[in-house]
């Protein structure tokens, strides 16, 4: 069995609700759990946690069944996007709570907080009142006060959420060394999909209360078991017919465009190929000797910036798609609205899914 | 011009409720004569009304205390059968006149099986000193129990999960988290129904009786003594009862301020 296994979960809240939630973790992964606002993951956390108890479903940790075992019990950490941390106490003793209730004697405690503390860059804090730290000092302590007491699983639901975008980039930083660094089994709720990128292994994407698809990273965000999937992890399909097939290589026909992929697929099926915009690339001058099996002559009609990259959006007849470039490569390419360019693609990076998996 | 004419009026209707409100109050220290007032205050009657008010409401309030934080946490945090119903109940008696709050009060502990039980444990509610201790509880109760719920929703649970995540058990994570973060509120309710128990007529009238030096509270005294003519110890048991609400509140302010 694996490290943690959920199995049919199901609980209604009214308006949050999980509807057969079944996932396996196994130990020292990272899974990014992803999805629109009120996809109930927040219920899955606590779930799983223990502060709800669900309708229906078990919860299995190493092995044992832990549905009906009180939260107290479980040895599982929580970090939320608030921090919740307790205003009453400072921020040594917001570190030391849990371990005051393993009774481990004063100077281990001492020792215990201080390095956790040092380890996190807040040392300098513990005899501060939580309510004068800085957003990202108070999620450190919050993470801090969830390692220190070593859990089975850290459960953290948007822990980067509330920081503006420099202290989450260095947060998530600590995140991949603190947390990654000592094989903590974790369970990470994300909006943002370069969380996802950075530190985990696998990511869940979640809507309307069920696991609608999860995986290794490149399974979910190259092949989206559906056009929902694709739509939040940013992939594009393109739909096209099968001209051939052989050698490794399929040749799919999208509005007069030939894509080759390395997927296999029957010759005249319809089928869709998803494309993720960091896997093109984009050169002004037709590039020669290059080993992308696709070459596409485009346009380019729109650039949306997004911090230190940019969004191209190409057009090549009646084909648009999305192609990412950072944005010193912009300015040294000289790209403008309008500007002609050539994207290429890899055939690697152009995968087949199913017909039938792109319901919505 | 018009938002301004409405801005005028609304602020002209505080200030002219206010001022009223005032008067009032303050004529009750402008009326009477002193000397008479410290007459009063020394006599036998007031005394002993002053000493019982002081004692049941404090009792009271505490008890009431005891029953309101158990009951506002479970009311804010737990989701049970008949939650709608405890909450209705509790809240009756603030809309229930105090009369009838104690008429209901007299039939429950009066001659019948509950009260007789209740007297075969050596407590008897009716017309007695306990009977006051009980029409203060039940009328100050509801309040206190709206102050904790409304101070315990206002805590974010996060913090209770997060303590219990971190091995505390809910009794617990209770009394390290949760009361803690609602020592203002508790405080709130303390004062709120230390001085509610100790202006509670109606309830303490019907159910304790109003009699002489034996069940007489504060707001007994004024009632007896305005029914006699007597306006001096009427007014002098006004005065007490504003005191130590002044007082009361003034306490609260000071404690609030420096937690």
């Amino acid at each position: 069995m694996s490290f943690l296994r959920l199995s049919g979960l199901r609980i209604d809240l009214g308006e949050f609700s999980l509807n057969g939630v079944s996932l396996d973790l196994e130990k020292g992964e990272y899974l990014g759990v992803i999805g629109p606002t009120g996809a109930g993951k927040t219920i899955l956390l606590e779930c799983i946690i223990g502060f709800y108890r669900p309708q229906s479903g078990r919860v299995w940790l190493e092995g044992t069944d832990i549905t009906d075992l009180a939260p107290e019990k479980r040895r599982i950490g929580i970090v939320y996007q608030d921090y919740a941390l307790l205003p009453h106490l400072n921020v040594f003793k917001n570190i030391a709570y849990g371990l005051r209730k393993a009774k481990i004697g004063r100077e281990a405690l001492e020792a215990k907080v201080r390095a956790m503390a040092e380890v996190l860059g807040i040392d300098r804090l513990l005899h501060r009142s939580p309510e004068t730290l800085s957003g990202g000092e108070q999620q450190r302590t919050a993470l801090a006060r969830a390692l220190v007491v070593e859990p089975r699983l850290l459960l953290m639901d948007e822990p980067l959420s509330a920081l503006d975008a420099q202290t989450r980039a260095e947060t998530r930083g600590l995140l991949r060394e603190v947390v990654r660094g000592r094989g903590a089994t974790v369970i990470h709720i994300t909006h943002d999909l370069d969380d996802v990128w950075a530190l985990a292994d696998r990511v869940a994407v979640m809507r309307g209360g069920e696991v609608i698809q999860h995986g290794g990273l490149d399974q979910v965000f190259s092949r989206p078991a559906s056009r929902f999937v694709a739509d939040f992890v940013d992939t594009v399909f393109f739909e096209g017919t099968v001209q051939s097939c052989g050698q490794g290589l399929s040749a799919v026909s999208v509005n007069g465009l030939t894509l080759e992929t390395l997927d296999q697929a029957v010759v005249g099926s319809r089928v869709r190929l998803a494309l993720r915009p960091e896997t093109v690339v984009v050169s002004r001058a037709r590039p020669a000797g290059v080993s992308a099996r696709n070459l596409i002559a485009a346009r380019v009609e729109d650039i949306v910036p997004n911090g230190k990259t940019s969004q191209l959006i190409l057009r090549s007849g009646e084909t648009r798609f999305p192609a990412l470039v950072t944005q010193g490569s912009l300015e040294d390419m000289e790209i403008q609205k309008d500007a002609e360019v050539f994207a290429l693609v890899k055939a690697g990076c152009l995968r087949i899914v199913r017909e039938n998996g792109l319901s919505r | 011009m018009r938002v301004g004419v409405f801005k005028g009026s609304l602020i002209f209707l505080s200030l002219l409720v206010t001022g009223l409100l005032i008067l009032a109050v303050g004529s009750l220290f402008l009326v009477p004569e002193w000397a008479e007032v410290w007459a009063d205050l020394s006599s036998p009657e007031m005394l002993f009304s002053l000493r019982l008010s002081i004692s049941t409401a404090c009792i009271s309030a505490s008890m009431v205390m005891v029953v309101a934080v158990p009951m506002g946490f479970a009311l804010s945090r737990f989701r049970f059968w008949g939650q709608g119903l405890v909450r209705t109940v509790v809240d009756l008696p603030v809309a229930f006149p105090e009369l009838v709050l104690g008429l209901c009060l007299l039939l429950l502990f009066g001659k019948n099986g509950f009260g007789d039980f209740l007297d075969s444990l050596g407590l008897s509610l009716v017309f007695s000193k306990q009977g006051v201790v009980a029409a203060q509880f039940f009328t100050a109760l509801p309040y206190a129990v709206r102050i904790m719920k409304s101070t315990f929703d206002y805590i974010n649970p996060r913090m209770e999960f997060v303590s219990r995540s971190l091995g505390y058990t809910l009794f617990e994570t209770f009394l390290r988290v949760s009361l803690p973060l609602a020592k203002n509120g508790v405080l709130a309710a303390l004062v709120i129904s230390f001085a509610r128990c100790l202006g509670t007529f109606g309830t303490v009238l019907i159910l304790a009786g109003g009699s002489y030096m034996h069940t007489e509270t504060l707001p007994i005294t004024l009632y007896l003594n305005i029914s006699y003519g007597n306006m001096g110890m009427a007014l002098t048991s006004g005065i007490l009862l504003v005191a130590v609400s002044f007082l009361a509140i003034f306490i609260f302010e000071k404690t609030e301020t420096s937690i």
